[in-house]
């Protein structure tokens, strides 16, 4: 998933020869700012003209770099599918390592990730109180086949340590043997990748990978699709080792082995496709496999799905940088879902669901936002659905 | 280009107008501005930088801008979805970019009388979402559908694959909201789409590139959605076979929305028998009955015609890869260009030979895989193809005898050097070829009617004299 300078050069040149602007067409970020200079063509142009020292790094150009929420959308509505993501993260990190200062909006992050191994400002400890009530088991070397990696987002964010504890739950009813790590798990890095500090992201990613692996387990979950999409692909060796699988994956596989299944909900749903879980790692059936094991509900798509899904607004740094923005992006999503007509907006990450929720309040908006770990947790039943 | 005072003091007059965040300044803003999509030398890159891009929201917030520069005897030029082939957009003498992709709104729908009042900066996609819950459509689709705006839409005479049924951009407008050099907002008649009152000033809008003042408000006539469409794809055994069968269709009387045969490339993915070099699709829209009956027509003919039907779903996969796939080889091929031309439909293969025959090998150019022939189906005798570019010393030079030879040959022929895209700088000097000294003097003559001192995108669409 990497991208070098060199790659991040050859995007802008191809991008550059072209200059269609077909990126801007259901962007997130130019639909809110409304400027060429926003848009993957936009940075295209901004990386080259730096690259060619027509420009330099100035403040300005780094609010370009950093108005980019790296959802991937623009892929598929380039013709030539440029990897414009990979190219701005990669920008992120040329402006990074040439001295350019970091946006100030960023530095508690970055400060809260060196001091605390979170984003969060929260103490090591703090990662455990998901899981209290709970008998959870320790992460052992030996014993743990499967390792329930919560993440810091759903370990600290107290309004969503509802997903973990489900997720546990639905675990448990299932028979499944897991053990988690709780204040010995790190945060996975994806915020330092996203935001453009390698040197941070390679650090947490050593210390993590190493954890991860003393535990000797065969297999990763998490519901969390940051820190899946982080784990399964900027992790180089990770995955080759230990599987790495979305919740929405497992449950998904606990369901076809007729190990749970679910009452009834006589609910309209749609359902939206998390940037990192969608568009990046291409889990687009699971969830909704999920969804269509529950009786009598009824799945609506909004207008764009799937590869198609607009981004939360939520992602690669740009709701602490620029949270209005961020918002009206969001706000922008919800109403997709009110145009179904479903009550329910149903959602697999947590950046999502806070996102999501949040606008969906300010909107007035009557639809729910509801995390799928939740939502299955409280239909679940153990065994195999009724024939 | 402006000196350092002047341009301070029009900063401090733009931003006061409309405010910081509506002025764009600072070089890397403005590094999107110095061209559209058109080739311009490489040593020029980046010398076409404008001094400011405005990015106004109202048609009042227009009228600022045209005074200040007006006041300063600066270049405007209009922009819509930034995505012109001709060099239209690039400013050449420097000046104010005014990006007109913030006036993005939808004024009125009226569906007792069918049409839409929209601002400029809506691109053709946006508008034909927001139609839809009423049961509307613009009908115009073409390959710049997501960029596209309507005003750029206009300023060009952009093209619709479905003309035949529903005519281009220039047959829906009935009625503009024009900002004259002066600062005088121009209303060019009422919202009707037939009167025989005043001269039709809103056609003198229609390609006019942004030279005769900033077009800020349209009002343009829509359709209802038909209730069933259709895609008809077939295979023939090369691009004439493919161009007898469209030419059959078009002598039948068959009502169909459009259509266009071409030389295919990769046919064999979509399941062409080996061999098959042409290609042809035909567009159906209306009832169900109708689509039923016009498709039962348009497949006999094409058997007897001799071509060889592609499946359903594939034709429909094609449709949906087709209209969103439309620029991007430019990204992976490199430096290329367009032929757009109109020709007569009895001249169409002479100009094909003689363009790959005798054009091409003498300045080394060479059509792009499958792109050598691509004929519009329809009234439109629009002859394309896609060709890269001269490689190597002198390139450009014969880049620009290349264009030469292209506007002597269509015009030679009868027809048109660009049936869309405009004229912008790209063939601006081979106007002459087309239109007699008498009809330039005319277009100039109209120019000085509505911008006396020459700052609506100057450079650009007529010649100098």
């Amino acid at each position: 998933m990497d991208s070098e300078p060199s790659e991040m050069f050859e995007v802008a040149e191809a991008c550059v020869r072209c200059r269609c602007g077909c990126c801007k067409d259901e962007c997130p970020m130019y639909s809110e700012i409304v400027e060429e200079s926003i848009s993957p063509k936009g940075r295209n142009i901004l990386i080259r003209a730096i690259g060619k020292g027509v420009v330099q790094p100035d403040e300005r150009a780094v609010r370009i770099a950093y108005s980019c929420l790296l959802c991937k959308r623009d892929e598929f509505s380039c013709s030539a599918h440029l990897k414009n993501a990979e190219a701005t993260e990669a920008f992120r990190e040329y402006l990074i390592s040439k001295g350019v200062p970091m946006l100030p909006e960023h530095e508690p992050l970055v400060r809260s990730l060196e001091n605390y191994g979170n984003p969060w400002q929260e103490s090591k400890s703090a990662r455990k109180r998901w899981a209290k009530g709970l008998k959870v088991s320790a992460a052992l070397p030996g014993r743990t086949e499967v390792l329930f990696y919560v993440g810091c987002t759903f370990a600290l964010d107290r309004s969503l340590h509802e997903t973990p504890k489900a997720l546990a739950r639905l675990m448990d009813l299932a028979g499944e043997s897991y053990g988690v790590l709780l204040e010995d798990e790190l945060c996975c890095g994806s915020t330092a990748k996203r935001i453009g500090q390698r040197k941070l992201f390679e650090s947490l990613m050593k210390e993590n990978e190493a954890r991860i692996r003393r535990t000797g387990a065969k297999r990763v979950v998490t519901a969390c699709s940051g820190c899946y999409k982080t784990l399964k692909q900027d992790y180089p060796r990770l995955d080759k080792d230990v599987r790495v699988v979305h919740s929405t994956e497992y449950l998904a596989e606990l369901v076809d082995s007729k190990r749970i299944s679910f009452s009834s909900l006589p609910h309209k749903v749609t359902y939206h496709d998390p940037c990192h879980l969608g568009r990046h790692a291409e889990v687009y059936d699971a969830p909704r496999r999920l969804l269509r094991a529950i009786p009598d509900v009824e799945i609506v798509e909004m207008r764009n799905s799937r590869e198609r899904s607009r981004c939360c607004g939520g992602g690669a740094g740009v709701k602490t940088a620029y949270p209005e923005i961020s918002q009206a992006a969001a706000k922008r999503r919800v109403k997709e879902a009110e145009q179904t007509g479903a009550g329910m907006l149903v959602t697999a990450c947590p950046f999502c669901v806070q996102t999501l929720r949040a606008a969906a309040e300010a909107a007035g908006s009557k639809v729910e936002v509801v995390e799928l770990t939740i939502l299955l947790d409280k239909l679940a039943k153990r065994g195999g659905a009724a024939a | 280009m402006m000196d350092a005072k002047s341009r301070a003091e029009v900063k401090e007059q733009l931003v006061k107008a409309l405010g910081e965040s509506k002025v764009l300044h600072e070089k890397a803003d403005l590094l999107p501005y110095t061209k559209d999509t058109y080739r311009i030398p490489l040593e020029d890159e980046y010398r076409y930088l404008p001094d400011f891009v405005v990015l106004p929201e109202t048609t009042p917030e227009v009228q600022s801008v045209v005074r200040i520069a007006a006041e300063h005897r600066i270049p405007l030029i209009p922009k819509g979805g930034g995505s012109n082939r001709t060099g239209m957009l690039v400013p050449i003498l420097g000046g104010i970019v005014v990006d007109t992709i913030r006036m993005n709104k939808v004024v009125e729908v009226n569906l007792p009388n069918l049409y839409v009042t929209v601002q400029p900066g809506i691109t053709l996609k946006e508008l034909d979402q927001y139609l839809e819950p009423y049961g509307l459509w613009l009908t115009q689709e073409q390959g710049s559908f997501k960029v596209a705006t309507i005003g750029g839409s206009i300023s060009t005479s952009g093209f619709s694959r479905r003309h035949q049924k529903y005519g281009s951009i220039s047959d829906r407008v009935m009625s503009l909201e024009v900002v004259l050099a002066s600062g005088e907002v121009l209303r060019t008649g009422q919202k009707v789409l037939y009167t025989s009152t005043g001269y039709r000033l809103h056609q003198l809008f229609i390609a006019a590139e942004g030279t005769l003042g900033i077009i800020t408000e349209a009002t343009l006539r829509v359709e209802p959605l038909p209730e069933a469409r259709d895609i008809i794809l077939a295979f023939f055994k090369d691009f004439w076979a493919a161009n007898d069968a469209a030419q059959r269709l078009m002598t039948s009387g068959v009502t169909f929305s459009g259509g266009e045969a071409y030389e295919g490339h990769g046919m064999d993915k979509l399941g062409a028998p080996q061999g098959m070099k042409g290609m042809f699709y035909v567009l159906l829209d209306g009832t169900k009955g109708e689509v039923a009956a016009q498709k039962d027509f348009v497949v006999s003919l094409i058997a007897e015609s001799g071509g060889v039907l592609a499946s359903s779903d594939v034709a429909m996969s094609f449709m949906t890869i087709y209209t969103e796939q439309w620029c991007g080889a430019r990204a992976i091929t490199g430096l290329e260009d367009v032929l757009t031309t109109y020709i007569p439909m009895e001249r169409m293969r002479e100009f094909y030979d003689k363009m790959w025959n005798q054009v091409a090998p003498k300045y080394g150019i060479e059509p792009l895989p499958g792109e050598k022939y691509s004929l519009d189906v329809g009234r439109y005798r629009m002859a394309g193809g896609r060709y890269r570019l001269p490689k190597g010393e002198g390139a450009w030079q014969k880049y620009q005898q290349v264009l030469r030879e292209i506007a002597r040959l269509a015009t030679s022929m009868g027809g048109s050097i660009q049936s869309c895209h405009g004229i912008g700088i790209e063939h601006r000097d081979n106007m002459d070829l087309e239109y007699s000294k008498a009809a330039l003097d005319a277009m100039r003559s109209i120019k000085r009617v509505f911008d006396p001192d020459n700052i609506m995108n100057p450079g650009k669409k007529l010649p100098e004299r």
